[in-house]
């Protein structure tokens, strides 16, 4: 759920005022690692083939944002089976095995040696919950007339669960990420709706028939859900004065060799519902 | 029949303390006294802040919120002067030779309405005088000819362009004291306590201009009968009401309308104002081609009944609230809610007393639709007082009172709103305090050039049980992961339930408070003064502006009390005949237990803040220039602030360094500059001009050192919390007004008011806010601005 005092903010603007993209010197860090080690377990599927991104930061600006580590090794774990699973580098920063073996509740450490400094970190397989209900409607969302798709799944009752959403339209850049906790819906059956509300400057347009969304249903740790909590509300609404001082990201890969240099990104390890939905 | 037994019980307190401390003065009982009211000849408004002296003498004294003074003197012949801004001067012959009272009506230098004159806002001997500082007082009148944003006169901007006062940014609520956040404000209106002093997220003030008699700010040197914040108290005073003529006063504006009626009530033993505003926003939002609407109401009422001479029982209230929809899906409501009764008695020609039953209630209201739930929270006091004052004679005036507080907090409850909801009910711990106190303070002349005032505040904090409690192993809810490097919350290893008659915590503090005035000849004279606070409730913020669904919290097993110590040293001088003045003030204040957010910190809907926050310290030094222009047909000041607002929050028990690694940061109210420039010109009896230039260093900001991908987006990465700005603040706005011909035997008077506000059309970065391009993907950074450049009317009206 998104903190809902960001609505007022949409608000303030409505109200008046104006928005326009400015030229800002900003404080430049040097680079560090980032780990993308998403090991996603796909319902229905055997999960040995697995990719783990290496990559490093750039400045805010640079053009090419993406910089692939090459030359680094890479080993995930089964703490409780004792199973090692090595990641090759295919030389553009994708480590990738095809052995892997998931299984649910297991404990998994990842391994990451490089430029000689050891990076280590821990996560269990989480199991994911079961998806109801996929379908489009317009009368919900913020919007009356413009289409939404909605993703209905169960929640189990009595225990805390955590999940990660994730929509991608065929039409779009970007995806929308969606982070839940059961908290206040425990055991219930939930439906949560990606709606987009065209602007003015035609930078968004509404979701049109024949557009197609794949959508990515993750069982997640709590640990993983604060940080993507912080993430995706950094993301979407850093430096707006309704949202808190952004703050530093921290995963859950940590550098032994060097504390201080600790990596961005995440080790997780979950189940995953994969789906589409088309308009019609 | 109860308060009257209650406030004679009161007298002989007044009467024993007077006997204990009245020995010093023995010398001083073969003076005499002159005591009695002073009121506004045209409505019979009481006059708060009128000085009254003996000519050739330098015994004098100030009136107080109700009006009333006493003077001590040997018996004599002497001319009284009576002096109020923007009033005649009245000069009475009287012979002393018995204690006498003596009413006085003040007639406006102009007759004519709303004509502006704005003068000193004090009679400038009298502020070289008093021992007080640090204080702003702002004349309605003066405020009523700033120029504004959207053509609505507002009390909090208008104290926004003094010095040591700033906002957080436009469309952001409530304002900041000498480096202070918003909570550390105490407001008060009638004495009763408003949460959320702002309209439509800091568009409009929630204090009505029609309805307010005068407003005192308190920066610093506190006086002992105030408490409960660390940073500042806003006294707002609610009008009495015409007790001579029925009046009506109104304005209409392309935001809002007002509309205000007085007059006497009681046989004349009394008056009334009753004063509404409303927005029409919604429909300018509707025009914008926006399926959403906001706006607001409030209604001020006030009546008085003069019992007899010596008794008067006051009754005001306040009503406001604001309406929000988003499309359907969202939809909020909020706002404050107060009553006040009270009772003025005038045990004898040196004794004033008031007792005060006060009632204040903040609620807010969410209902997402979407996810069809309800989200409602509400604070609220009940709040008896009594204050008394004491004129032993004219060295020596005494202040003491008692009072106490009852909170009830409801943090927050949600409820599903239909039969197909997700949502679960919750109900969060209510919570329950009481905030007691007790304070004596003097104002005393030591010498013919030394003045000084000193008092003591003795605060009690009890957190009342009626709730569980976490219990949580070593009592640390967060501890610090030093593997990770973050602070993680903790399980709870048990639950403890107090009873509703047991405390949770008790604290109490001594809160002394000091200033002197040495006068070092007829134009100037320095001040200096220290005062402690003590602050037991907690505004939980984690955002950079305050939002209107923020949750109060009182102090208790995890969050302890702050505390403020404030040290300030002034120059204050009068030139050319006072028509110019300056006053010079410098200050240093620290607050200890000041709480700040962890990194990644959730306050919503959250049962265990204990497990979100850590305890630190701020501090806020600076220098402020008050330059001003009293009398004449242009009026005007120059403010400028030059200050530093930061602070710390190391980790403590939760172990490790804290947040932004232990070190100091700046706070989001920091501004290092900030200069103001206000102008007001009477051209002639139809036209007269104002402007306001305002410039300011930027707010304190957290930009991205850097960026990477991740689950296909760029996340940006940040380090050192508020190390950046935004760029510097600066607007110019101008107003004008105009008075058609009048004819005096017409009731009826109008004016248009004509405003632009940010003539430059200056795009000020009310954020600034780093995202991708939808459609090439790279990074850049995106300004808002709120305003533009704005142009208003507003026709006010008199009848």
């Amino acid at each position: 759920m998104k903190p809902f005092y960001i609505l007022y903010f949409f608000l303030l603007l409505s109200i008046a005022s104006c928005t326009d993209v400015i030229d800002v010197d900003v404080p430049e860090a040097p680079p560090r690692l980032t780990v993308e080690a998403s090991l996603d377990w796909e319902r229905g599927t055997t999960g040995n083939n697995q990719t783990i991104l290496l990559r490093t930061s750039t400045p805010y600006f640079a053009e090419q944002k993406i910089a692939p580590v090459l030359g680094a090794s890479v080993r995930v774990t089964n703490t409780d089976s004792g199973a090692d699973f090595v990641f090759e580098d295919q030389n553009n920063g994708q480590y990738t095995t095809s052995s892997f073996i998931p299984v649910l509740g297991d404990t998994y450490s990842l391994e990451v040696i490089y430029n000689d400094e050891l990076y280590t970190a821990t996560e269990t397989l989480v199991p994911v919950s079961t998806i109801v209900d996929v379908f489009q409607s317009t009368e919900g969302g913020e919007d009356e007339d413009a289409l939404e798709v909605n993703v209905t799944f169960e929640d189990p009752a009595g225990i805390e669960n955590y999940y990660f959403l994730r929509f991608q339209s065929d039409a779009d850049l970007f995806p929308e990420l969606y982070y839940i906790k059961d908290e206040f819906i425990d055991g219930n059956d939930f439906t949560i709706y990606y709606e987009k509300i065209g602007d003015e400057e035609g930078d968004v347009q509404e979701f049109q028939p024949g557009e197609t969304v794949a959508i990515g249903f993750h069982g997640i740790s709590k640990q993983y859900h604060d940080y993507l909590r912080l993430l995706v509300d950094q993301y979407e609404f850093a430096g707006n004065p309704f949202s808190p001082t952004p703050v530093p990201l921290v995963g859950n890969c940590v550098n032994i060799d060097n504390p201080e240099n600790i990596a961005y990104g995440y080790f997780r390890v979950t189940e995953t519902i994969k789906t589409q939905y088309t308009f019609e | 029949m109860k308060q009257k037994k209650k406030g004679n019980r009161a007298a002989h307190w007044g009467l024993v303390l007077s006997l204990l401390l009245g020995t010093s003065f023995l010398q001083a009982q073969n003076n005499f006294t002159i005591s009695g009211k002073v009121t506004d000849q045209s409505n019979g408004e009481t006059l708060f802040g009128t000085s009254i002296f003996l000519q050739g003498t330098d015994i004098g004294a100030i009136t107080n919120e109700y009006g009333f003074y006493s003077i001590s003197a040997p018996p004599g012949s002497y001319t009284l002067i009576f002096s109020y801004m923007g009033f005649n001067e009245v000069h009475k012959q009287v012979v002393l030779y018995q204690n006498m009272t003596l009413d006085m009506e003040l007639v406006e230098f102009s007759t004519q309405l709303d004509e502006v004159e704005v003068t000193a806002e004090e009679p400038e001997r009298a502020v070289l005088r008093k021992p007080e500082m640090s204080v702003s007082k702002l004349n309605i009148k003066t405020v009523k000819q700033m120029p504004v944003v959207l053509g609505e006169v507002d009390i909090i901007k208008s104290l926004q362009i003094l010095p040591g006062v700033t906002s957080n940014g436009e469309g952001s609520s409530g304002f900041h004291v000498r480096g202070g956040a918003v909570d550390q404000n105490l407001v008060l209106l009638d004495e009763a306590i408003i949460y959320n002093t702002s309209h439509l997220l800091g568009f409009f003030s929630v204090f009505n201009a029609d309805a307010v008699k005068d407003l005192k700010l308190y920066k610093g040197g506190i006086p002992a009968r105030f408490g409960g914040r660390v940073s500042s108290v806003l006294d707002v005073r609610q009008k009495d009401g015409n007790s001579k003529n029925f009046e009506m006063t109104g304005g209409i504006g392309a935001i809002s309308s007002r509309l205000a009626l007085e007059g006497p009530m009681f046989n004349e033993h009394g008056s009334f104002l009753i004063a509404g505003r409303g927005s029409y926003a919604h429909l300018f939002l509707k025009l914008a081609g926006e399926d959403n609407s906001a706006n607001f109401y409030d209604l001020n009422l006030k009546t008085n009944y003069n019992l007899n001479k010596n008794n008067r029982l006051y009754l005001s209230g306040y009503f406001g609230r604001d309406l929000f929809d988003i499309g359907g899906s969202f939809s909020s409501s909020y706002g404050n809610a107060s009553g006040n009764l009270r009772w003025n008695h005038i045990f004898n020609d040196r004794l004033f007393s008031n007792l005060s039953l006060i009632y204040s209630n903040y609620d807010y209201e969410l209902n997402i639709n979407d996810f069809e739930f309800d989200w409602v929270s509400s604070i609220q006091n009940y709040n008896i007082k009594y204050d008394l004052k004491y004129y032993f004679n004219d060295a020596f005036k005494l202040d003491f009172g008692v009072g106490t507080i009852k909170y009830e907090f409801d943090p927050g409850r949600i409820k599903p709103t239909g039969p197909n909801s997700a949502i679960n009910e919750l109900q969060l711990d209510k919570k329950r305090a009481l905030e007691s106190a007790a304070y004596i303070n003097a104002e005393h002349k030591l010498t013919d050039n030394l003045t000084a005032q000193y008092g003591i505040r003795f605060s009690h904090f009890n957190r009342m049980g009626g709730q569980p409690l976490n219990d949580y192993l070593d009592d640390r809810p967060l501890v610090y992961n030093s593997t990770l490097r973050i602070y993680e919350r903790q399980d709870p290893i048990g639950e403890t339930v107090y009873s509703k008659s047991e405390s949770i915590e008790t604290f109490s503090n001594f809160e002394p408070r000091v200033s002197l005035a040495y006068q070092l000849n007829e134009f100037s004279s320095v001040k200096a003064g220290y005062s402690r606070a003590a602050q037991y409730i907690h505004l939980l913020s984690n955002t950079t502006a305050v939002t209107p669904i923020d949750v109060w919290t009182p102090s208790g097993k995890y969050i302890k009390p702050q505390l403020s110590d404030q040290y300030a040293l002034g120059y204050f001088r009068n030139f050319k005949d006072k028509t110019y003045s300056m006053e010079v003030e410098t200050f240093y204040k620290t607050v200890e237990n000041r709480i700040d957010y962890v990194d990644g910190s959730d306050l919503i809907g959250n049962n265990t803040i204990e497990r979100e926050i850590l305890s630190g310290e701020s501090r806020a030094y600076g220098l402020e220039v008050l330059l001003r222009k009293n009398e004449g047909a242009f009026t005007g000041w120059v403010a400028y602030t030059l200050a530093k607002s930061e602070q710390r929050t190391p980790g403590g028990d939760a172990g490790g360094p804290g947040i932004n690694d232990g070190d100091w940061y700046s706070t989001p109210y920091d501004r290092t500059h900030d200069i103001s420039v206000t102008g007001a010109y009477q051209l002639n009896e139809k036209w007269s001009f104002g402007a306001n230039a305002i410039y300011q260093t930027g707010r304190p900001v957290t930009y991205p050192n850097g960026q990477y991908q991740y689950e296909g987006v760029s996340i940006a990465s940040y380090s050192q919390r508020n190390a950046d700005r935004l760029p510097a603040y600066h607007r110019l706005d101008v107003s004008a007004t105009y008075r058609p011909n009048r004819r005096p035997e017409k009731r009826w008077k109008g004016e248009w008011v004509f405003g632009i506000y940010n003539v430059f059309n200056r795009k000020n970065a009310a954020s600034i806010s780093f995202g991708q391009n939808l459609e090439t993907g790279a990074n850049e950074a995106t300004r808002t601005a709120i305003f533009g450049i704005v142009p208003s009317v507003t026709y006010n009206f008199k009848f």
